[in-house]
């Protein structure tokens, strides 16, 4: 417990509408230092919801977000963005390079925020380029650089300024399959060295390959699917209802007909 | 135990880093930044130049009045009612001082006479050129009418006496007198006279003397028709009587029709001329500020369109860490730093044109210091006012739905 670096308590959120839309029910979700964490679910399961809510992007409607044990989401907009740029690091499907920029500059804008002077930004860009093997590209512009060189700049800049956890939503989701590989591997590389890092995906496979693996459907995490989950003190009492919860997501997989068999 | 507090982690953006900032965001879009920096340029070109061009004239109409005098007066029989414009009938008991004030006087008598280049021209083709005589008491004509001589010479004791001729700048031109080499003559009703200087333009006033051909008074005398008085008095007073002199010399110069005697002070045309040029100015100057403003609202509109498109940017930089000011102040900045950019082209381009206008007119090159720092005062206003709703619209965007793909 004391080395949570991430915690989500009873979150809910809901979208206006009529009726409105529920799209998180009461998560909990606890991310120790060191871990790294895949969460899993088809489009629509409510996963990028929470990647916002975990990456501060978004307030929830109910419930607390806790970072680094301090509970963030009442935080106004200038807090709010300190703790983003200081506490955690971010990577994108769409990678979000600057196109102007090179590698190495394109890295040190994960710095900006912190009012570091500019050398001792590149500086630390280049240390983090070499950490994720691009080390020979840091005067390349993204576009001359592979989708694949152009994620592990995404990751470099995440895990400048050394994050309490980076949280990565969809990293694959535009790189082929042997890329993907190369990408998890960094991650796993990563981890090892210490990175507390959180994959957002809706490939079952690709999160299987992961230490731990968080399901979620229908906006609620599904119970069993996270056989790393060793903290069951967090657990509510509702939790033993989740015993039906499988049954259901299956007729909606089933429905939905994009994915695969539930994990379980 | 815990991290540090997050209450305390706190975005910092260095000044500098604002600045370069905003100088990427525009040199990576470099022919977008050139086209709407255009709108204010022209702008503030027009400003300048205007401004610059207005005041060389002026200037140069200062220097014309300096060089006249404003006290020079210039007596012509008027445009009489019904009659063919009389002379000056007692201008000569005129110039013999029946006024004390009259400082200097110089007067040109008309000839009744035409002159062509050779006698194979016909004689009504006279090409507009007229002719004047002038006695040899007014040899110093060219120095109240501001004159000079473009080459050769004009009139001495000598020449007044003898068949010899000083062409104005447009009867040079019409005659074909172009230089002085081989001895030209023209013909003047049947007798050549020698071509002995020519003068240069006059530009402002006299403008009449352009198309004259002057000769001797004397030789005037003898070979044509020529009346005892003269069609055009030049004439210089003091200052301070000068409204008084004004108001007498009519009935002095015709007592008979004081009413047909025109009396007129030339520079008083340049002082009208030189507040239509000033007001003229300000016309445009007001048309150029309307230039101007078009101009920001070009920058204004592709702000709003970079806003749109660089939503993906926005969300990323809120996700490193920056406040929903970094962002604002960004745009803000990017926009000003944009419209100072077409400031500065704009001052280049309007200084440019006052050289060049001055070397053109060989005029003396006036910097508008007061437009050119209103024009720079200008562009920054503009560019941080136009970039103040994109700024708004861009620090409004929710970080979460900026970071993904647009539905």
């Amino acid at each position: 417990m004391s080395n949570a670096v991430l915690e989500l308590r009873d979150v809910s959120k809901s979208y206006a509408g009529s009726p409105p839309i529920e799209v998180l029910k009461e998560i909990d979700l606890t991310i120790s230092e060191g871990e790294l964490v895949a969460i899993v679910g088809p489009s629509g399961s409510g996963k990028s919801t929470l990647l916002n809510m975990m990456g501060a992007l978004d307030r929830p409607t109910s419930g607390e977000v806790l970072i680094d044990g301090s509970v963030v989401n009442g935080l106004r907009d200038p807090s709010l963005s300190g703790v983003r740029g200081r506490r955690l690091g971010f990577v994108f499907q769409q990678f979000h390079l600057l196109p102007g920029l090179s590698a190495t500059e394109n890295v040190a804008t994960g710095l900006l925020y912190h009012g570091t002077k500019g050398r001792a930004r590149k500086a630390a860009a280049r240390e983090a380029l070499e950490r994720v093997g691009l080390g020979h590209r840091l005067d390349q512009k993204p576009g001359k650089l592979s989708g694949g060189e152009r994620q592990r700049v995404a990751i470099a800049r995440a895990l400048l300024g050394d994050p309490a956890i980076v949280l990565a939503d969809e990293p694959t989701g535009n790189l082929d399959s042997q890329t993907t590989a190369e990408i998890v591997e960094l991650f796993l590389e990563l981890n090892e060295q210490g990175s507390t890092i959180v994959m957002i995906t809706h490939d079952q496979d690709l999160a299987r390959s992961m230490p731990r693996v968080v399901e979620i459907l229908d906006g609620q995490i599904l119970d069993g699917a996270d056989p790393a989950d060793h903290d069951p003190a967090d657990h509510d009492p509702g939790d033993d209802d989740l015993g039906d919860e499988p049954v259901e997501s299956e007729l909606e997989a089933a429905d939905g007909d994009t994915n695969e068999d539930d994990a379980s | 135990m815990s991290g540090p507090n997050v209450k305390k982690l706190r975005s910092k953006l260095r000044i500098v880093d604002v600045v370069s900032q905003a100088v990427r965001g525009l040199t990576s879009r470099k022919l977008r930044t050139a086209l709407t920096a255009l709108g204010i340029s022209i702008g503030i070109a027009s400003l300048i130049a205007i401004q610059g061009i207005t005041e060389a004239n002026q200037a140069d109409a200062k220097a014309e009045i300096d060089a006249l005098g404003s006290d020079f007066l210039f007596i012509t029989p008027g445009t009489g009612v019904g009659e063919e414009a009389e002379l000056l009938p007692y201008a000569s008991a005129m110039l013999e001082t029946h006024i004390d004030e009259l400082e200097y006087v110089a007067a040109l008598y008309p000839v009744d006479a035409r002159a062509r280049r050779n006698e194979l021209v016909p004689e009504v083709q006279t090409g507009g050129v007229t002719v004047s005589a002038l006695t040899a008491a007014d040899l110093d004509l060219l120095e109240p009418v501001n004159g000079s001589v473009a080459f050769g010479r004009f009139h001495d004791t000598t020449s007044v006496e003898v068949p010899s001729v000083v062409l104005g700048s447009l009867a040079a031109d019409r005659l074909g007198i172009r230089h002085l080499i081989g001895h030209p003559t023209i013909n003047i009703s049947g007798t050549d006279f020698a071509v002995i200087g020519v003068l240069n333009e006059f530009e402002i006033l006299n403008t009449d003397l352009n198309r004259t051909a002057i000769i001797g008074l004397g030789v005037a005398d003898t070979l044509f028709e020529t009346p005892d008085n003269p069609s055009a008095i030049y004439a210089q007073v003091p200052p301070e009587q000068l409204d008084e002199v004004r108001d007498i010399i009519p009935a002095q110069a015709n007592p008979a029709a004081p009413g047909e005697v025109a009396v007129s002070r030339p520079t008083e045309a340049l002082e009208i001329r030189e507040v239509i040029d000033e007001t003229f100015a300000r016309i445009l100057q007001a048309l150029a500020l309307i230039v101007l403003a078009v101009g920001g609202i070009g920058i204004a509109n592709i702000m709003v369109i970079s806003v749109i498109e660089r939503r993906g940017e926005i969300g990323l930089r809120r996700s490193l860490g920056a406040t929903r000011k970094h962002i604002a102040s960004q745009f803000i900045i990017e926009s000003t730093v944009l419209s100072l950019l077409g400031g500065l082209l704009g001052v280049a381009i309007g200084v440019s044109i006052v050289f060049g206008y001055a070397r053109y007119k060989d005029f003396e090159a006036i910097i508008p210091w007061y437009w050119l720092s209103i024009g720079l005062a200008a562009a920054f206003g503009l560019g941080a006012f136009a970039g103040l709703y994109p700024a708004w619209r861009a620090s409004r965007l929710d970080p979460a739905e900026a970071v993904r793909p647009a539905a």
